[in-house]
């Protein structure tokens, strides 16, 4: 039995269509129109202790309905998940102390007043100690840089030091798993920095289970070994990181510089670009291999300058959502 | 309790960092109350008494019932501003702590702009008390004090039911205002005045003749019987329905894409 371990979790909504225009809307205040939509369907997965798992997929694809269903927030129609031992929905009391959550989107810190108050507040509501509290404050404040911030009222922060704040109020109670909900979102490149590098750290020390959502492959790539895609509501794959991308990587892109002429047919060449001084190649490397190719073109032609390029991870990325026609 | 008290302190400091615009709103609220009172002094140089309750009766039975609606609006303005904490997904994060769902919306916000209601209702029931020639006795306080607790029970009972109608649909809301605002305006009077069906209605389904009516009453000396001046208790029941709908809702939450 796995830490996490869900089981054919589905989850439809009713949602009422409407619409657009003043017209429309006074109409469907009277007499609504519903569908149905499957947010999530089938989905099944298994997740060890001290795992660092990115869960991937388009918007809409049932992203957040799952993180909010292993969270305990939403009840699934049909379905199992056992959590640590627990059915997330069925002991909500006892199931939220073990786990932190942070929606890189909506803010749980007390808007008009510093961090460190709403800090104080979770202490309570979770009935942390006070030393086992200012032991783990005093802690994630130093990881995360937060001295100088946590006693100005949280309006007047800026978005990476918000998240920081946030962050660590997840944490305040030593979960055993977090789950992070887009957790860079508008953040710039130092800040983002800041979040994995605490996140990785925290994973290696503490063994805390993290099961992270984000559109910024960049993210991912720097946390988890594994992925799960997610796509219409199906688990479409789940393994590791690095077999996806190879499975992508035999694409590379050449680009030739030189001021001869280029004929050139073979197989493992899919496309030909004439460029403004010289040649842009695509090949899959399965069919041809790069020395044979530059064995074939340096016997032609003078070549001035080459570069090799892969596919970046964003690129594999939009690749893979069309493979699945998600 | 102690969660409870804390989050008030921050939700008083919380608007406290707006100085200038709790001091207007605080002002501009006594203006708001006044209003209602006004239409009540109104109607009665029109008319020496409503269906037999004088002016001074009538104002005594009008501020209890705001005493216990703004007393909701200070303490439970988290349940009053349920469908707000739906909306914006915040009570996403509620469900995330462990503690009781009602108590966190309870202490998810306050309104202590308020307060100046509270004050005012209870300085409209002192005028109306000094006017109104009570024989004192133990029961008459007693029956006083519990008019004061039933009304601030059965508006934490209709904020409770109005908030679980949220569950169901997020929009249509002003069902919920004919119950709340609407309730409140028409309990203003003591609900004897009603028509039969009303009355009915008022004791049995939503028992504001409980706080207003079968108490006041007794403490008129219009009644002997000992029972009126307890009857507000029985508006305790009141609430275990309300309770119970707010979790069935619960369970249909289907919160707010991300």
């Amino acid at each position: 039995m796995s830490f996490i371990e869900v089981r054919q979790i589905s989850k439809t909504f009713r949602i009422a269509r409407k619409k657009s225009g003043l017209k429309e809307s006074i109409k469907s205040f009277f007499k609504r129109d519903f569908i149905h939509v499957k947010a999530v369907e089938d989905i099944s997965f298994s997740i060890d202790e001290g795992e660092i798992v990115g869960y991937i997929g388009p918007n809409g694809a049932g992203k957040s309905t799952t993180i909010k269903i292993l969270s305990g927030i939403l009840i699934p129609d049909s379905g199992d998940c056992l959590i640590d031992g627990i059915t997330p929905w069925k002991n909500r009391v006892e199931y939220v102390k073990r786990i932190g959550v942070v929606f890189g989107q909506r803010s749980q810190l007390w808007w008009d007043l510093p961090a460190e108050d709403t800090f104080d507040l979770l202490k309570d509501i979770y009935e942390i100690p006070e030393e086992e509290y200012q032991s783990t404050k005093n802690d994630l404040v130093n990881r995360l840089n937060l001295q100088d911030i946590i006693n100005i009222p949280v309006r007047q922060l800026s978005l990476g030091q918000r998240m920081r704040c946030e962050i660590a109020a997840s944490l305040l109670h030593n979960p055993k798993i977090l789950f992070l909900d887009e957790p860079t979102i508008g953040l710039d490149a130092v800040s983002k920095q800041i979040v994995r590098d605490f996140i990785k750290k925290l994973n290696k020390e503490k063994k805390i289970t993290v099961i992270l959502t984000s559109h910024d492959m960049a993210d991912i790539t720097s946390l988890s070994k594994r992925i799960i895609l997610i796509g219409n509501g199906h688990v479409l794959y789940d393994g590791s990181l690095k077999k996806l991308q190879n499975r992508y990587e035999c694409e590379k892109y050449i680009s030739i510089k030189t001021k001869d002429r280029l004929f050139i047919h073979k197989k493992g060449i899919y496309h030909k670009k004439k460029t403004k001084d010289g040649y842009d190649l695509t090949i899959n490397t399965n069919e041809i291999s790069i020395s044979e190719l530059l064995n074939v073109i340096s016997k032609k032609i003078t070549i001035d300058d080459i570069e090799i390029e892969t596919d970046n991870i964003d690129n594999i990325i939009v690749k893979l959502y069309k493979d699945y026609q998600i | 309790m102690k969660l409870y008290l804390k989050s008030l302190s921050m939700h008083l400091r919380g608007e406290l960092e707006y100085r200038v615009n709790f001091i207007l709103s605080f002002l501009s609220q006594i203006f708001v109350f006044f209003t209602y009172y006004f239409i009540i002094l109104a109607l009665f140089t029109k008319f020496d008494h409503i269906k037999g309750f004088t002016l001074y009766e009538v104002l005594l039975c009008f501020s209890i019932i705001q005493f216990g609606f703004s007393f909701n609006e200070v303490f439970a303005r988290g349940i009053d501003k349920f469908d707000v904490l739906i909306i914006h997904g915040n009570f996403d994060r509620l469900l995330l702590r462990p503690k009781n769902i009602i108590l966190q919306v309870l202490c998810s916000d306050s309104d202590f702009v308020k307060v100046s209601r509270m004050i005012q209702a209870l300085i409209v029931m002192g005028i109306a008390l000094i006017h109104l020639e009570i024989s004192w006795n133990l029961f008459r306080i007693l029956c006083l004090l519990f008019m004061l607790i039933s009304s601030c029970v059965i508006f934490f009972g209709i904020f409770l039911a109005a908030a679980a109608y949220c569950f169901f649909t997020v929009q249509g809301l002003e069902v919920r205002n004919v119950f709340t605002d609407g309730g409140k305006h028409m309990a203003q009077y003591p609900i004897g005045v009603f028509q039969k069906g009303f009355v009915l209605f008022f004791t049995f389904v939503i028992p504001y003749a409980f706080v207003n009516y079968y108490p006041l009453l007794y403490f008129l000396g219009r009644s002997n019987s000992i029972y009126y001046a307890f009857s507000p208790l029985l508006v305790f029941f009141f609430l275990f329905p309300c309770i119970l709908l707010f979790y069935f809702g619960m369970r249909r939450y289907t919160s707010v894409g991300s």
